[in-house]
């Protein structure tokens, strides 16, 4: 009789968790919410070729000015003839990659400097604690506008400043979870079973570490589109990368509402809205497949 | 001797996607005013989901699916929520397996102590405080630490607070389910020796719930030998450790490694699973004495000797 | 003399506790205080180290298996100092002190499969040239500790019982084999039914592969049951040592006696005669007294001499230390 000593349990963790997240209708609705931005953000460059025969969606006057929403510009058009709607999807891509961008670095900064402070103790955590609590202190939104106001900045820049004010709280919840971990009995283990502290983070930490590491991420990702979109409510930030928040603060510049294209500050907000609805939905609804698993696996 | 409170064929089961767990799959029992009753058996054997089920705790995916709880002459199943508030903590106490690591850290013992009297009973702020401490006093436990915070008191303190808690509005009955596991062998003999107390000079009813037979021996008036489910024996503690009359009863006795006892035998197998409970009688797959009736039958509860009841078939003829 | 097989030299732990992470804080914990005992090498033998919680009995355990570092004092292990053994011969040293924790579920990384543990300590440890012989040693392993291999191989942590996680924990320890088990409080969190199986195994390694254990407790009970030899610890300091069968019998340090006369014993007639003053078990002063005895608040019998001085650990009979003033003349 072949016994099954395989024991890559990743595989099948991963296909029991789908099974079990079909039961959170938080998770499956911030998901398919999630998917469907994603998926717009995604094809926006189609959409927009086929919508506007090739044209580029921030060209001035394509259209005639404000029209009313209509079946061939479902979100009318704005001041300058432009259509509303394919400027929103254009805003959404750009917001979607600088958030993805930013809260990804700062996920991974969060991650190695949350994991090495714990996991090695002693005084390397004491600096790196006080430096991640220090930078927490920190007056972020006058910094960042700062720094934005006077240097010269692409997309990696944007998301690398933005990232640095955001890593804390993914170091923060990281480290909790890697010291609460630490002692386990099982990590001891493995130290007994002469694994190197390497093997030990990436083979036994980390697996524990996931459920944490995408919520950081989802909270990084909305942390940095909201502090990029207040800085464009100031006005600054690159043109060049017309995200939703730099669509919503021209707007507001230009006195949209006051003459009346709703559309052109309504869309750019309720996406936003959207995409930080969509990531706390995927978040609390992570929360209630782990808990009340590891409750029924652990509580008897 | 009254009966405090009845509990005839009750039944909690947990539905999963392999079927009903069958945690508790039957049972009746008494137990008698200002007594020490003590359940006993190994884990999985079903006495927490007992417990569950006699205080209506019982949580989906388990549900009750039979049976009666008669405390004081009110089932306890039946009466609507509201009543059972009333009834709990006032008239029935639980401290559950591990309470005293569910203290609220940041909150004073104090505060936490009114805070679960003033949950189930109305009463002015003041005479709740005089309740808490005096509930303190009868546990031990001296007047600075109701100004405390839990992470200050030690296992055993922290577990006495939980039984001043328990106690606090004087019920009649206290349910306890693994008083003492994590706690020190000399706090453990303090615990225990509180509950027996309770029944002493509280006139108090306890139910101690107990994978430790030990302990039972030393604190019990009576006890019920839990199995599979179901109650195997009931009986007087001295008539139960002198003459065991079931043979898992006796296995779990000879189990129990104890200075001076050089032969300490184990029961061989495993416990069966509450998925699948064997045929007939549940412990016959174990038993050495099993033949093709215990293979197939489930013998009734019979009483051997007075208050000595059992369920083996090999106590089949006896009145 | 031989060299014995493990000796702790004044092994002294002190954990500083307190704001700023500890590294800041004076207030100090002194976990384990100028501890010594040894284990012999010509014979294995079972040693039971019994104390309550916060007597330092997990952190001594910690410090043999390199896990934390004494503060002062040595630990040798075949006459080598554990730190060296770690710089020089990691590999050799675990594979000959291994550990059995007490918690029989969070000994396993809970997304993985229990098979896991045992692949990878036979890789690891380079116990199998193939898979093919891994898998062997792993049935036979199993069954040997009366397990069954179909039942259990590819399952998770949180579908076994504990006391079959618990005797997993023995099929690893049979496959690497140790010279020495360091095992802090092994049955403690499984049923008392069970225990004595559980014990059985440690006696089998014992007598038949000749494997030495520190048998971590608190329960005098279990420690009766296998033990060779006896060390009670008190806050931190030995107390009292001996033969088993002699410091169960005669037990001379008022806590050794306290902690017999607490059993349980599983007998109605032979119930605890008076009831345990609770008060004075328990101390608000997490951080002990620095002078005295380390048993005087709770002694009986302490006299000023046991608040001023700690007594000396001295041999009162042939065999047999004890730290009191009752017995120095």
């Amino acid at each position: 009789m072949k016994f099954k000593v395989e024991a890559s349990g990743l595989r099948d963790k991963l296909s029991s968790f789908l099974a079990t997240a079909k039961g959170s209708k938080r998770f499956v609705t911030g998901l398919m919410l999630l998917f469907v931005i994603a998926g717009l953000a995604v094809f926006e460059p189609v959409i927009n070729a086929v919508r506007l025969g090739g044209r580029k969606p921030v060209e001035i006057g394509l259209f005639e000015r404000g029209l009313p929403p209509s079946l061939e510009h479902p979100l009318g058009t704005d001041m300058l003839g432009r259509d509303v709607l394919a400027l929103v999807l254009v805003g959404l891509r750009y917001s979607l990659m600088v958030g993805m961008m930013a809260g990804g670095i700062a996920t991974i900064i969060g991650m190695v400097l949350g994991i090495s402070s714990s996991y090695l103790g002693g005084r390397i955590d004491v600096v790196l604690n006080s430096i991640t609590n220090g930078i927490l202190i920190l007056p972020t939104l006058p910094l960042l506008m700062a720094i934005v106001a006077y240097v010269r900045m692409d997309m990696l820049l944007v998301s690398l400043t933005l990232a640095v004010f955001t890593w804390p709280w993914s170091a923060r919840t990281i480290r909790a979870q890697v010291l609460s971990l630490k002692e386990r009995p099982y990590i001891m283990l493995a130290k007994v079973t002469n694994l190197s502290d390497l093997e030990i983070v990436f083979k036994e930490l980390l697996v524990g570490l996931i459920p944490y590491i995408v919520a950081s991420f989802s909270f990084s990702v909305i942390g940095t589109i909201m502090a990029e979109t207040a800085l464009r409510m100031i006005g600054l930030g690159p043109a060049e990368i017309p995200t939703l928040g730099f669509l919503l603060g021209w707007a507001m510049t230009y006195g949209a509402l006051a003459q009346g294209f709703y559309t052109l500050v309504l869309a750019p907000a309720v996406l936003l809205v959207l995409i930080f609805v969509a990531l706390n939905l995927v978040n609390t609804g992570l929360d209630e497949v782990f808990n009340p698993r590891l409750k029924k696996i652990t509580g008897l | 001797m009254k009966s405090l409170l009845q509990v005839k064929d009750l039944k909690v089961y947990y539905k999963s996607i392999w079927g009903d767990f069958k945690s508790v799959d039957g049972v009746t029992f008494e137990v008698y005013e200002n007594e020490v009753f003590g359940i006993a058996g190994e884990s999985g054997c079903g006495k927490s989901s007992l417990v569950d089920g006699i205080l209506r705790l019982v949580a989906p995916p388990g549900y009750i699916a039979g049976g009666e709880v008669i405390f004081e002459g009110v089932d306890l199943l039946k009466i609507p929520e509201k009543e059972l508030r009333r009834i709990r903590w006032t008239k029935l106490a639980y401290i559950p397996q591990g309470a005293m690591n569910s203290l609220n850290p940041v909150i004073r013992i104090e505060e936490q102590i009114i805070d679960a009297i003033l949950d189930h009973k109305q009463m002015s702020k003041r005479k709740s405080r005089q309740l808490a401490l005096s509930a303190l006093k009868s546990v031990g436990l001296p007047v600075e630490v109701m100004q405390m915070y839990p992470h200050e008191l030690s296992g055993g303190m922290k577990q006495r607070v939980i039984i001043a808690m328990a106690i606090a509005l004087k019920p009649r009955l206290v349910v306890a389910d693994e008083p003492t596991t994590a706690l020190d062998v000399v706090i453990q003999r303090g615990i225990l020796q509180l509950l027996r107390r309770l029944k002493e000079d509280y006139g108090m009813t306890v139910i101690m719930v107990s994978h430790d037979m030990a302990a039972h021996a030393q604190v019990a008036d009576r006890i019920a030998i839990m199995y599979a489910g179901k109650i195997v024996e009931i009986g007087f503690v001295y008539d139960v450790f002198e003459d065991p009359l079931h043979p898992y009863t006796k296995g779990l006795i000879s189990a129990i490694p104890s200075i001076g006892r050089k032969y300490v035998k184990g029961i061989p197998g495993l416990p069966p699973s509450p998925l699948n409970w064997p045929a007939g009688c549940r412990f016959h797959p174990r038993c050495t004495y099993a033949t093709d009736v215990c293979r197939s039958v489930e013998p009734p509860m019979r009483e051997v000797s007075p208050g000595h009841f059992v369920s083996c078939h090999l106590y089949g003829e006896k009145a | 003399m031989s060299i014995p097989l493990l000796e702790l030299r004044n092994i002294t732990k002190v954990f500083r506790i307190g704001g700023g992470l500890g590294l800041f804080s004076t207030r100090t914990i002194k976990a384990v205080d100028s501890v010594s005992f040894t284990m012999p090498a010509d014979k294995p033998v079972i040693v039971a180290l019994v104390g309550e919680s916060g007597s330092g009995k997990t952190t001594i355990a910690r410090m043999i298996l390199g896990l934390l570092k004494p503060t002062s004092g040595d630990i040798l292990y075949r006459g080598r100092s554990v730190s060296q053994w770690l710089k020089e011969n990691r590999l050799e040293y675990y594979k000959e002190v291994q550990p059995i924790f007490q918690d029989p579920y969070s000994i396993y990384n809970p997304f993985y499969r229990i098979d896991r543990v045992l692949k990878m300590t036979i890789r690891k440890f380079k116990l199998a040239s193939s898979e093919q012989e891994a898998e062997k040693m792993i049935v036979e392993a199993m069954r040997e500790v009366g397990l069954r291999p179909e039942d259990l191989l590819g399952r998770y942590p949180h579908q076994l019982s504990g006391g079959e996680r618990q005797r997993f924990m023995l099929v690893r320890i049979l496959l690497i084999k140790p010279r020495l088990i360091v095992a802090d409080e092994p049955v403690s969190m499984i049923d008392v039914s069970l225990r004595a199986i559980f014990l059985d195994h440690l006696l089998s390694l014992r007598d038949k592969l000749g494997t030495s254990c520190l048998y971590i407790t608190h329960d005098l009970n279990t420690a009766s049951y296998v033990a060779d030899s006896i060390i009670v610890l008190c806050h931190g300091r030995v107390v009292e040592d001996g033969s088993a069968n002699e410091v169960i019998s005669d037990p001379l340090h008022p806590y050794t006696k306290l902690l017999l006369t607490s059993l349980p014993v599983p007998d109605p007639r032979q119930r605890w005669g008076e009831e345990i003053d609770l008060s004075t078990l328990e101390t608000f002063e997490k951080i002990k007294a620095e002078k005295g005895c380390v048993f005087h608040a709770r002694c009986p019998y302490a006299t000023d001499e046991c608040r001023e001085r700690a007594p000396p650990l001295i041999e009162a009979k042939p065999g047999r230390r004890v730290a009191c003033f009752l017995y120095t003349s």
